[in-house]
């Protein structure tokens, strides 16, 4: 029905972890039915962060690169700034090309769903491929059920012209009924009414008409159905006319939670990793609307779902920053937006330069050779690869961090600071730069761990969120 | 060049003295100069004056020099500022030699001053990163104890030294400080405290971290042409080096070290044509214990990665072969950034001078003086030589 096919799928989880019993000793009663355990953003991960990693996983599965996108789709209910277009960071992140199409879905948990639709009516793209990617960190208030089911976690499909993967079917379906989900212009945390049996017929009636619209046989293997908690899912299965093992050999929200406009994405991830051959994607979003699609698979899929590192319900306040304070006043140490804006090449990507003179890798590539003192006008483009060897570590604790850096510590704990040893592009020369390393699990960081890149939140200042890469245990990679 | 000379040298106390201001301070520092030249010197025979301060909290951050000198009663000379973070009046002292040296003075005042007490907590540390690489080093959440504990990182893993022998550096400078009357930390430690204090940035310790502290120091300079008007007990500036280092650390060939140190060490002796053994004693700069490792290496007190040695045999203790911080360092003296340097100096003057009381190092002829800005940007090595001495 498109010309359009699904190269890959690539998901990602944070490796953090609450289990449901950790909220049940807090409160006395957890209201996420069907949720056992769910993913935790670290203090330095958000939409954007997440998106990255989903995108990379799904153009490895696709055997791609970011040069190769000719179209990038974020979906998300959670942007990480109400006002910006994210997408020009994100592309500066990935390395496409400039002349991308770009397009930013938000407001629904729909919304992944929505910019699937919109990419396969856009593509296909020559040699190119689309990038849709769907992240999502819900948040309600402490003691409601949509923070106790708020989990987190992106996935992305990488859409081309010519792969196996294919979509048979697609329809949607919209009707008015407001006020079961929404969160209201400038709060952070998502609520309702909680009008039960409401908000359920809004849920399957709308997942009904719209399959009811795909006028097809639905003898799907797997049903990746949007979740909002453990237990609603399956009250839709006549209304989707699968089965509750359909839905269950597709669902995450049972260890992830509630992962919002990502939620059908993950669960697609999951069951084309379990080798799933036709799978029903069919997302909600209140207000209301559902969108359905029947994928044909195999698709190439690239996951990184697994937790590692438990938290106490204390921890997971501190990560929220319901119980931290905020950055102190100050001064001094001023690094402004626009001198950061020219160093977002080394900050995104590694750029170092090559020195014309001596050969020597510089980073970042500005200034004098380190190495001959050369004062080249232009360095050679160099992008490192992002693996690379601690040289010198230190881990920042009481009292050993800046003030720009307390929020981070106050809800993340002690950080990691190291001088690390980057690899160059030729595998031979290193050049060294500082950065964080992220730890969880039980990963202890001394001279000599190998480490690769990551994309993570730097820090805030002046309301902007500066991006920017660290470094994470080699094998780490989940 | 004409032969430079210390005629005085002074320092108010250091420690925690939020009711005084950076003027106040600076004059007292100068006015105990005044009152350490043996024959007296009149305010007027002082013909420049440079100042070292970093600026901590903002304050009178242009024309500091001018207003601090205004204050201490020293109008209508050359007066002004320097700022190279923690060797800011190290740099002062040098710049009133060369004046001196040059014949542009006869008597040139180097000195500095610092404020850090008067602010919360908070707003103290965004100044005391401000000299780490701010782009990139800072942004990964470390002021200077984060860095100076990765150069740790990288030391401890290259050679013997352990954690504790950063503790003996605690224990040996606090029983100095305590004999020291300005000393902001004039209190003994154990060996215990030192090892179990609470951690600040691994492998460094609360105990292998000096204090903030506020304070002035005074450093009078003249030239051998005036000398023998102020003193028959002549304190010579035998030798001067400096050196500047990359200010990022990611950006070295080493980080187990400090290149410049090194660099204004042999320069310094070179000036004074003697070598490392010559030296009597040493004020070091131990902003961090492991910077009093590096530096008995860096100026060649021993060879690489033997620094912890020297420790396990005393000889850098009060009453070893070459103590080393008899004031007690910054570790226990304190660390008012702008006032190390010459406060260092002060000291120097006054164990060649015999005046050092309890914490008198025994008959020197020749003292060092070791101060380093950041993680080691700057650095500037000042050998003081009693001339009457054997």
């Amino acid at each position: 029905m498109s010309d359009v096919s699904i190269a890959g799928v690539g998901a990602y989880a944070p490796r953090l972890r609450i289990d449901a019993a950790e909220f049940q000793d807090a409160w006395g009663q957890f209201h996420a039915p069907g949720v056992e355990e769910k993913a935790v953003p670290e203090a330095d991960e958000d939409a954007v962060t997440m998106a990255v990693e989903a995108a990379q996983r799904a153009l490895a599965a696709a055997d791609r690169e970011g040069t190769d996108v000719a179209h990038l789709a974020l979906a998300t209910t959670t942007p990480p700034m109400a006002e910006e277009d994210l997408t020009a960071r994100l592309s500066s992140m990935l390395g496409t090309p400039a002349d991308v199409a770009t397009r930013m879905l938000t407001g629904s948990t729909r919304a992944g769903a929505q910019a699937l639709a919109a990419a396969l009516d856009a593509g296909p793209w020559a040699d190119g491929v689309a990038l849709v990617i769907a992240s999502d960190c819900p948040r309600g208030e402490p003691d409601s059920e949509r923070e106790h089911a708020a989990g987190a976690g992106a996935a992305a499909f990488v859409l081309d012209g010519d792969s196996p993967g294919t979509v048979v079917h697609r329809a949607s379906h919209v009707e008015a009924y407001p006020g079961t989900r929404f969160r209201s212009t400038g709060d952070a945390e998502t609520t309702g009414l909680g009008v039960t049996q409401y908000d359920r017929e809004s849920y399957t009636a709308t997942l009904e008409k719209a399959t009811d619209a795909l006028d097809a046989d639905l003898s799907v293997d797997a049903a990746a159905v949007q979740s909002p908690d453990g237990k609603l899912p399956y009250r839709a299965t006549d209304a989707l006319g699968v089965s509750a093992g359909a839905i269950a050999d597709a669902e995450t929200v049972s260890s992830l939670g509630d992962t919002g406009a990502a939620s059908t994405f993950l669960g697609a991830a999951k069951a084309f990793a379990d080798g799933a051959d036709r799978l029903l994607l069919a997302a909600y979003g209140s207000g209301a609307g559902a969108t359905v699609f029947v994928l044909d698979g195999p698709v190439p899929a690239g996951t990184a779902l697994a937790g590692d590192t438990e938290l106490t319900y204390a921890e997971y306040l501190r990560r929220r920053g319901e119980i931290t304070s905020d950055e102190p006043e100050g001064g001094g140490a001023y690094v402004s937006v626009p001198s950061w804006q020219r160093t977002i090449p080394q900050r995104h990507r590694l750029v170092a330069g090559q020195c014309p003179n001596c050969g020597a890798l510089n980073f970042p590539p500005d200034g004098a050779c380190y190495d001959c003192t050369d004062r080249p006008d232009e360095y050679e483009r160099a992008e490192l690869p992002g693996t690379g060897s601690v040289e010198a570590v230190t881990s920042i604790e009481q009292g050993g961090a800046p003030p720009e850096f307390v929020e981070q510590q106050s809800k993340s704990g002690p950080f990691v600071s190291a001088v690390v040893a980057f690899d160059g592009p030729d595998g031979e020369e290193t050049v060294s730069a500082p950065t964080q390393v992220v730890t969880g699990g039980v990963e202890e960081i001394t001279v000599g761990t190998d480490v690769e890149t990551t994309i993570r939140r730097i820090y805030t200042q002046e309301g902007v969120v500066r991006y920017g890469f660290k470094a994470r245990v080699a094998d780490a990679r989940r | 060049m004409r032969d430079a000379y210390i005629i005085g040298a002074g320092q108010t106390p250091f420690g925690a003295m939020p009711d005084r201001s950076y003027r106040s301070l600076f004059s007292s520092a100068v006015a105990a100069a005044v009152d350490s030249v043996p024959d007296g010197i009149a305010d007027d025979e002082i013909d420049e004056a440079i100042v070292g301060s970093l600026g901590v909290g903002g304050r009178q951050l242009g024309l500091s020099g001018p207003a601090a000198t205004e204050h201490a009663g020293l109008h209508g000379i050359p007066s002004s500022r320097i700022e190279n973070a923690c060797a800011a009046s190290g740099y002062a002292v040098r710049q009133a030699v060369q004046a001196v040296k040059s014949g542009m003075a006869d008597v040139a005042l180097g000195g500095g001053v610092e404020i850090m007490t008067d602010m919360s907590s908070d707003v103290t540390k965004y100044w005391l990163g401000v000299s780490g690489e701010t782009e990139w080093e800072r942004l990964t959440g470390t002021t200077f104890a984060g860095v100076y504990a990765q150069m740790a990182s990288t030391y401890l893993d290259q050679y013997e030294a352990t954690q504790e022998h950063l503790s003996m550096i605690a224990v040996k400078n606090h029983e100095n400080g305590a004999k020291n009357p300005n000393a902001h930390l004039g209190f003994e430690c154990s060996l215990e405290d030192a090892v179990g204090a609470p951690v600040v940035a691994d492998p460094l310790n609360l105990y292998h971290c000096c204090p903030t502290s506020d304070g002035a120091a005074a450093v009078l300079v003249a030239s051998e042409d005036v000398v023998d008007e102020y003193t028959d007990d002549p304190i010579r500036v035998a030798g001067v080096g400096a050196a500047s280092e990359r200010v990022g650390l990611f950006q070295r060939d080493d980080y187990a070290g400090i290149a410049s140190s090194e660099k204004a060490g042999e320069k310094a002796y070179q000036d004074a044509g003697i070598t490392p053994d010559d030296i009597d004693f040493a004020e070091i700069h131990d902003c961090f214990a492991i910077a009093e490792l590096f530096a008995y290496e860096d100026l060649s007190f021993c060879e690489r990665g033997q620094a912890h040695r020297l420790l396990e045999e005393g000889s850098t203790e009060l009453d070893g072969e070459r103590p080393v911080n008899a004031s007690g360092g910054l570790k226990s003296k304190g660390h008012p950034i702008g006032a190390t340097g010459a406060g260092q100096i002060a000291e120097a003057f006054k164990q060649l001078s015999g005046k050092a009381g309890d914490r008198q190092v025994a008959d020197p002829k020749y003292g060092l003086t070791h101060n380093v800005g950041g993680s080691g940007g700057a650095a500037v090595v000042h050998v003081l030589e009693r001339e009457g001495a054997e």
